[in-house]
């Protein structure tokens, strides 16, 4: 299975290569065979590393230590559930899997390109088997899941086969880290989608409509499952890190954020150039942005170069990384300048205050945002460099310089769709603020008077109120039009409002789901905590809830062995919960780990840890966190998603055109044949 | 028409003489008013509650301090983060910082002893002096180089407005301005009507 696995390699590589040599030639020739040839020799790349995923499976799966990755990466006793996860626990793993997604992600682009797109498509395919080839040299050359291991004796080297396996890094055995790094990597890599096609466009001169239109949903898709990938990462941290947050501005954290926040640049700044033309260069700078960012997360989280707590990978790829980079930027940047004749805008501005301007301001503080954090995260590298000295650049940084730029964010969100296109009269400015502002200021004045005092927190609560009322605002306009003119109910005018234009009022959810996010943000600001030494009939007090220790029990499973503390909460005097965390030991990786016991409602997390046992006193350690509006935060990513989901789901108005143009082919081509 | 001007915010709800004309003046000034007080209130408020915040004395405690002082065992977490069961070093480090905060000391100085003691490593954000102020400026510098940019494109990418006013007056004929004059005249006696 070894063999089979690295044939495949092997052959991916070689599949790749040819596409990108006919794609190219193709592309110059003009020659539809060669470009016939190229599609077919990326899906052919996509069969071989399907080929070579399915072994190392198989290989996990059949628990065959004999390969070096499984007995690194997984053992006898763990479940089914973690060993299929295995495969992107570590760096060899990983790589395959996410050359794995990037042959999925080709595949469908070819597919669904057969008769869209024809003069670009060679050079589509060149640019992703391009980044093909480089993720499969890297597998089959520096980090290859297939070697096996060997004991080197006296008598001379031999095959070695451990009796067990070393067992998955124990803090990755929770649920959401099996679909955690899948999700993030169909969104780092989805990126390259769009790349290929702006380097398409920009090679071709076709720099009209149909790239940037192809693009959108090409950006979308991976957009929204990074979104959800850094979701479910915190959703990780926060369950399994056991310090009661979910988000640490680590530098792996950050990587995984910047491409989010260009590609949030990009989906926006998208829509000027579909319906004013504008902005045609700034749009090719994000999208090569973009995919750079996604490779530097990549790159980040593999090779080490900083400290973080989630690099389970590291390696000494960082070089071939670099180099990489180096080619994206020369290769990118090169062909942008040669085009840039092409790039020329078709219209002006016509004003400083309409739509058009909302966005560029919006593309300004995402920027911004993103150079703050990138500045932050290699700040150590820097200051290692220039001082010497190596500074820590942490949470008090990101928090101070980030929070401010991202309550900005806010404001636009509400502010921009009330923005209309061309020109925003002050008398429309001031009938569409009104409302909002007034009642963010009454909630505002409500909050200062119930003893809110901390800045951050309310501001952003006043902003997501002023947000949600311009966005729910968009809405209820809609709706009594629809009610006044169609005679509909309100269900059914949301409705029909929403199918009719998926576009912007999935957006319009979007922008709700940021809100919920903020939303639970501010609640980090009340959080409350306490530790104690418990045992059984003690007693620890955090804000109204009251924990008491019934005991410790200890147990065992095959995989792991464990002391589990038995705490009963009463809030207010009344049963609340029975919570049970956890802390693990094991066997394989002989490691411990807090499996944290967490009670959420829509008001606040109570998150209890048993850090570990005194070893004095034999007492239990009990960390207590009383974490306000946390669920707030997994409610606005899933909104997100699905409002991302709406914008894709074509509008009753696309359908209706895409039927319209149907019937007109459906005609010309019956005409062709009379 | 009257009242479609008015009630669009027409500049000169003072001149209206008639009733329901008067009426719909004075709501539009108390919509103004109460819009005016309210951003006044939620600004004022805001400042004040963020005045109150910065002008608290902070008191260090072990856990604020905890917050802004990394772990040296490796684990890349401040030392309330710690993963780590029974860390030696947060072991060695709580009671440092709990004797500094037993003298008395601000929460600066208690950073910048600990800096003295660990090496700045230990902060868990860049001290704002020397090559690592560049930390805390840049941000600042790129938020506003990048809003001189966004000005400046738009300002660049206007459409430039109509060149009526830059035609010199003898260039009208006068017969033309003096019936668009009259015209105005007798549509502004209309709508004070």
């Amino acid at each position: 299975m070894n063999q089979l696995g690295t044939v495949g390699l092997i052959a991916a590589l070689a599949f790749a290569a040819y596409a990108v040599v006919a794609g190219a030639i193709g592309g110059k020739l003009r020659s539809s065979r060669l470009t016939t040839s190229a599609e077919r020799a990326a899906l052919s790349f996509f069969v071989m590393l399907t080929l070579a995923v399915a072994a190392l499976e198989y290989l996990i799966l059949t628990n065959n230590f004999h390969n070096a990755y499984v007995a690194e990466h997984s053992n006898r006793d763990l479940q089914t559930f973690y060993k299929v996860a295995a495969l992107w626990a570590g760096q060899e793993g990983s790589l395959l899997f996410w050359t794995w997604l990037l042959s999925i992600y080709s595949a469908l682009a070819i597919l669904l390109n057969r008769h869209k797109n024809r003069q670009l498509m060679p050079y589509v395919v060149a640019v992703l088997m391009g980044t093909g080839v480089f993720f499969s040299s890297l597998v089959l050359f520096i980090a290859n899941p297939f070697q096996e291991l060997s004991l080197t004796t006296a008598a001379g080297t031999q095959a070695f086969t451990p009796p067990d396996g070393n067992g998955l890094n124990p803090v990755l055995q929770y649920h959401s880290m099996v679909i955690h790094p899948p999700m993030l990597y169909l969104g780092y890599v989805g990126m390259v989608v769009p790349f290929a096609f702006a380097m398409g466009a920009l090679i071709t001169r076709q720099l009209g409509d149909n790239w940037i239109r192809t693009t959108r949903r090409w950006t979308m898709v991976p957009w929204a499952l990074l979104g959800l990938g850094i979701l479910l990462g915190g959703n990780w941290a926060y369950a399994v890190l056991g310090w009661g947050g979910y988000w640490a501005w680590d530098p792996v954290e950050n990587a995984s954020l910047l491409p989010w926040l260009s590609g949030t640049a990009f989906l926006h700044s998208v829509m000027i150039q579909e319906k004013r033309g504008m902005l045609k260069v700034w749009n090719v700078v994000l999208v090569i942005t973009t995919f750079f960012l996604s490779i530097f997360g990549t790159f980040l989280t593999r090779s080490g170069i900083v400290s973080s707590v989630h690099a389970f990978a590291q390696s000494s790829i960082g070089p071939f990384f670099s180099v990489f980079l180096c080619i994206i930027l020369f290769f990118s940047v090169t062909l942008l300048f040669l085009r840039l004749d092409h790039l020329k805008s078709e219209n002006k501005l016509d004003s400083l205050v309409s739509r058009e301007s909302g966005f560029l301001f919006n593309n300004w503080i995402l920027l911004a945002l993103v150079f703050a954090v990138l500045w932050g995260t290699l700040f150590p590298l820097i200051s290692k460099a220039v001082q010497g000295v190596t500074v820590t650049v942490s949470a008090p940084f990101f928090n101070k310089t980030a929070i401010p730029i991202g309550l900005l964010l806010l404001f636009l969100t509400g502010a921009g769709p009330l923005l209309a296109w061309r020109k925003t009269s002050f008398q429309s400015l001031k009938r569409n603020f009104i409302v909002p502002l007034i009642v963010a200021g009454v909630f505002g004045v409500f909050l200062l008077v119930e003893g809110v005092r901390h800045f951050y927190a309310l501001m952003t609560l006043c902003l997501s109120v002023f947000v949600a009322v311009c966005v729910l605002g968009e809405f209820w306009k809609g709706a009594r039009t629809r009610m006044k003119t169609g005679g509909e109910n309100f269900a059914q005018a949301i409705y029909n409002l929403t199918m009719r234009n998926t576009r912007r009022y999935g957006g319009y959810v979007v922008h709700l789901g940021i809100v919920l996010l903020f939303i639970g943000f501010a609640g980090l600001a009340f959080k409350a905590k306490a530790k104690a030494l418990m045992q059984e009939g003690d007693l620890l007090r955090v804000n109204n809830y009251l924990l008491r220790c019934d005991g410790l029990t200890n147990g065992d499973t095959p995989n792991y062995a464990y002391s589990r503390a038995l705490i009963t909460v009463t809030k207010d005097g009344r049963a609340f919960a029975s919570m049970h965390p956890e802390k693990r030991f094991y066997k394989a990786s002989q490691e411990t780990t807090s499996y944290v016991s967490i009670h959420p409602t829509l008001s606040e997390d109570l998150y209890v840890v048993l850090s570990g046992l005194d070893e004095d006193t034999g007492k239990a350690v009990i960390e207590v966190f009383v974490n306000p509006l946390v669920v707030w935060v997994w409610i606005g990513g899933v909104v997100v998603f699905l409002g991302t989901l709406l914008a894709l789901f074509p509008s009753r108005v696309e359908r209706e055109m895409a039927e319209i143009r149907r019937t007109q082919d459906i005609a010309v081509s019956a005409s062709d044949a009379g | 028409m009257t009242a479609l001007s008015l009630g669009r915010g027409c500049p000169e709800p003072a001149f209206s003489s008639a009733g329901p004309g008067r009426v719909r003046g004075y709501l539009h000034g108390i919509k103004h008013v109460a819009c005016a007080s309210t951003v006044a209130v939620l600004v004022i408020g805001l400042s004040v509650a963020s005045l109150t915040r910065a002008d608290a004395p902070r008191r260090p405690t072990l856990e604020s301090i905890g917050d802004q002082v990394m772990c040296l065992c490796g684990c890349v977490a401040t030392i309330n983060h710690c993963p780590h069961r029974d860390c030696a070093t947060v072991a060695e480090m709580r009671p440092v910082i709990a004797q500094e905060i037993a003298a008395g000391k601000d929460e600066t100085t208690i950073l910048q002893d600990l800096a003295i003691r660990y090496g700045v490593q230990v902060l868990a954000a860049p001290p704002a002096h020397g090559f690592s102020l560049t930390a805390w400026i840049l941000p600042s510098i790129g938020l506003l180089a990048g809003l001189s940019f966004v000005v400046a494109v738009a300002r660049r990418w206007r459409k430039p407005r109509p060149a009526l006013a830059s035609v010199p007056d003898k260039a009208l004929d006068p017969k033309l301005l003096a019936a668009v004059e009259e015209e105005i005249k007798a549509s502004r006696m209309t709508t004070r009507d």
